[in-house]
């Protein structure tokens, strides 16, 4: 026998429904898009062509701003996993009465509005010549993409028992020893998944970027931003595509990094 | 070769008392190191976890800190591991003040509550840890964690992870750990309180012969005085940071120093008096009446006339009858319980006083039933004598 159904669980059902496709659709227009042989973006897409992708990838232009946002996110997965570790152990061991300060410090970024903090950002990097180089947006970015280094690690570090560390220290290690030898392979797969979470925001990041790019180096996002403003052709559908399985690909290795670590 | 050499320099203060050690000399008894915790206090802010407290430990011995939580046992241990530095006072290891030592250059095993074993590495690779950590070389380290994990029965199970090893296999990884570069002390916080009972009392055996084979000091904290009286040579309680009383087990229980370690160590019955006068005997009034005339031997601390005292005597001691040998009590059964080897009498004394007797022999007491008035005697040597007023 069925169970009853009744009208509220039928507009559960509906609205569940609707949040995926409102989710989803974005994504299932874009792709064809990209294939699509007019010159200009259009749906629905008609014909069949890869020269948008070809476009992208012979462009100097566009592939000096992809170079340039490798660049900005490799080292902002870097810093911001290395430096977001250190300060979530600092929290999670510390005894200071500053660490609730500290928490707020660092996930600031997360409540602080993007379009504040890139003004900001972009004010005082104009004043102390960062504005456009490689070193300004890594700093920006690692600011924005620390609160998620951070959330990530808390859990992980706090299902680290403290009196592992005391274990190896009574074994004759080091407190740097005990972390290295210890805690950190316990939680490495946390944080190669937060390195990969930084990687992709920043990659993808917009806001500050489009107020810290200078006239010759853009990144990524800011180079689409003035191709939809100019040309609008579905070059830009096909490196949606291609960051949308970039995306997929790195969500796909920080899941199974992170189910590893659940195992253990 | 080369094991000598290297042996000897992992021992490092003790270097000379024993002859070249080798593979094998993880199972040949070794040397424990004295202790002496001198006048140690610890605050936290305005709260004295431990206050003044003096413990002097022999060489080889066997010693348990016993005491409620927040007694302060836990920091004594974690100051003489190094995890906790005291306010003041200090702490030797035979000459050596370790008082403000890291921990890491202690040289002491430690067994913690929670197993501790790092989940990651195989349990050969964990009991290597501490060899690692002082330079020796894989094979080396690999042979002697070996030996090791025979010492505590585990011989066999290196390939395997800490996940796959029950509880108590695991505490024995993390005991085989703790002794195999043969530290002169071994100290362990609750190591059995995880375990359930049955496998706690064979580690309690396995932890007593390990000691007696090593011959190492051992600094054992439990708040199971059960576990206390059975493996320690001498037991410590303590209450809010003081020691209460130190000495072996059989002091303890037979002849409390006050009244907290006469409540805190097995059962005790406590009945309120007056001590009427104090000569050759001590005279006390009970409160139905009856004036008693104990041994002087019976009052524990000093009795003073006119003052309250608390009478003190074991379940166990009390006798079914009346008899020439003691002072005779009337008890009204509120219960008779079984209880294997004895039977458990509980009734209360003419003014309500509660009063336990644990009779062994049960099976001809089996006409007792609640609401009996029985007589029992308490023999002289029995009673003891405290200062102030039962809780």
């Amino acid at each position: 026998m069925k169970p009853p159904t009744d009208r509220g669980s039928l507009a559960l059902g509906a609205y569940v429904y609707a949040v995926l496709a409102f989710i989803i659709v974005p994504l299932v227009i874009v792709i064809p898009m990209s294939f699509s042989q007019n010159d200009y973006l259009a749906f629905p897409p008609s014909g069949f062509t890869l020269k948008w992708y070809s476009e992208y990838f012979d462009s100097r232009q566009w592939r000096a701003a992809t170079w340039l946002s490798v660049q900005v996110a490799l080292l902002t997965a870097l810093f911001a996993s290395v430096i977001g570790t250190a300060a979530t152990y600092a929290m999670i061991r510390g005894h200071s009465r500053l660490v609730t300060a500290f928490q707020i410090a660092l996930i600031g970024p997360i409540i602080v509005p993007h379009i504040a903090l890139a003004v900001g950002l972009y004010l005082f990097f104009q004043t102390i010549g960062l504005s456009g180089t490689i070193p300004g947006f890594v700093l920006a970015h690692t600011v924005l993409t620390l609160p998620f280094v951070v959330f990530t690690m808390a859990a992980a570090l706090g299902k680290v028992d403290a009196n592992l560390e005391a274990a190896a220290m009574s074994c004759g290690a080091t407190r740097f020893q005990a972390f290295r030898l210890v805690t950190l392979p316990l939680v490495l797969p946390s944080l190669a998944s937060s390195a990969l979470f930084a990687f992709i925001i920043s990659f993808d990041e917009p806001v500050v970027s489009f107020f810290l790019s200078g006239v010759r180096q853009k990144t990524l996002p800011r180079r689409m931003f003035e191709d939809i403003e100019q040309n609008l052709t579905p070059v830009i559908p096909a490196i949606a595509t291609l960051l949308i399985m970039l995306s997929i690909l790195i969500l796909l290795g920080a899941h199974v990094l992170r189910s590893r670590s659940v195992t253990r | 070769m080369g094991l000598g050499a290297r042996g000897r320099r992992i021992e490092g203060k003790t270097e000379g008392k024993r002859g070249s050690v080798n593979i094998v000399s993880a199972r040949q008894s070794a040397s424990g190191a004295s202790i002496r915790i001198s006048r140690l206090e610890k605050r936290f802010g305005a709260v004295s976890a431990v206050d003044g407290v003096d413990i002097d430990i022999a060489a080889g011995e066997f010693i348990a800190l016993l005491g409620p939580s927040g007694s302060g046992k836990t920091t004594i241990l974690m100051s003489v591991a190094g995890f906790e530095f005291p306010t003041s006072g200090t702490i030797h290891v035979d000459s050596e003040d370790l008082t403000y030592v890291p921990s890491n250059r202690r040289n002491l095993g430690m067994v913690f509550q929670n197993y501790t074993l790092f989940p990651h590495m195989s349990i050969l690779d964990n009991v290597a840890f501490p060899l690692k950590m002082r330079g020796l070389r894989t094979a080396e380290r690999h042979a002697r964690a070996e030996a090791a994990l025979a010492t505590v029965r585990l011989a066999g199970y290196g390939h395997r992870r800490p996940n796959e090893l029950s509880g108590g296999q695991q505490q024995r990884v993390a005991l085989a750990r703790a002794i195999v570069y043969q530290p002169r002390v071994l100290l362990m916080d609750e190591p059995l309180s995880a375990l359930d009972k049955n496998l706690r009392e064979d580690m309690q055996l396995e932890i007593k012969r390990l000691h007696a084979e090593l011959g190492i000091t051992v600094i054992f904290v439990t708040h199971d005085q059960s576990e206390a009286l059975t493996m320690a040579d001498r037991i410590a309680v303590l209450r809010d940071g003081k020691i209460q009383q130190i000495g072996p087990a059989r002091q303890l229980y037979e002849r409390p120093a006050n009244l907290f370690t006469a409540g805190f160590i097995g059962e005790m019955n406590f009945v309120d008096v007056r001590v009427e006068s104090v000569g050759d005997d001590v005279a006390v009034a009970l409160p139905w009446g009856e004036t008693w005339r104990l041994p002087a031997t019976a009052a524990v601390e000093p009795a003073v006339a006119g003052e309250a005292a608390v009478l003190a005597v074991r379940p166990e001691r009390l006798q079914l009858g009346v008899s020439p040998a003691g002072q005779v009590i009337a008890v009204t059964l509120s219960d008779v319980v079984y209880a294997g080897a004895a039977l458990l009498l509980i009734g209360h004394l003419p003014d309500g006083t509660e009063m336990r007797a644990r009779i062994p022999g049960a099976s001809q007491l089996s006409s007792l039933v609640p609401g009996d008035v029985a007589s029992f005697t308490i023999p002289t040597e029995a009673m003891l004598l405290y200062r102030g007023k039962r809780r």
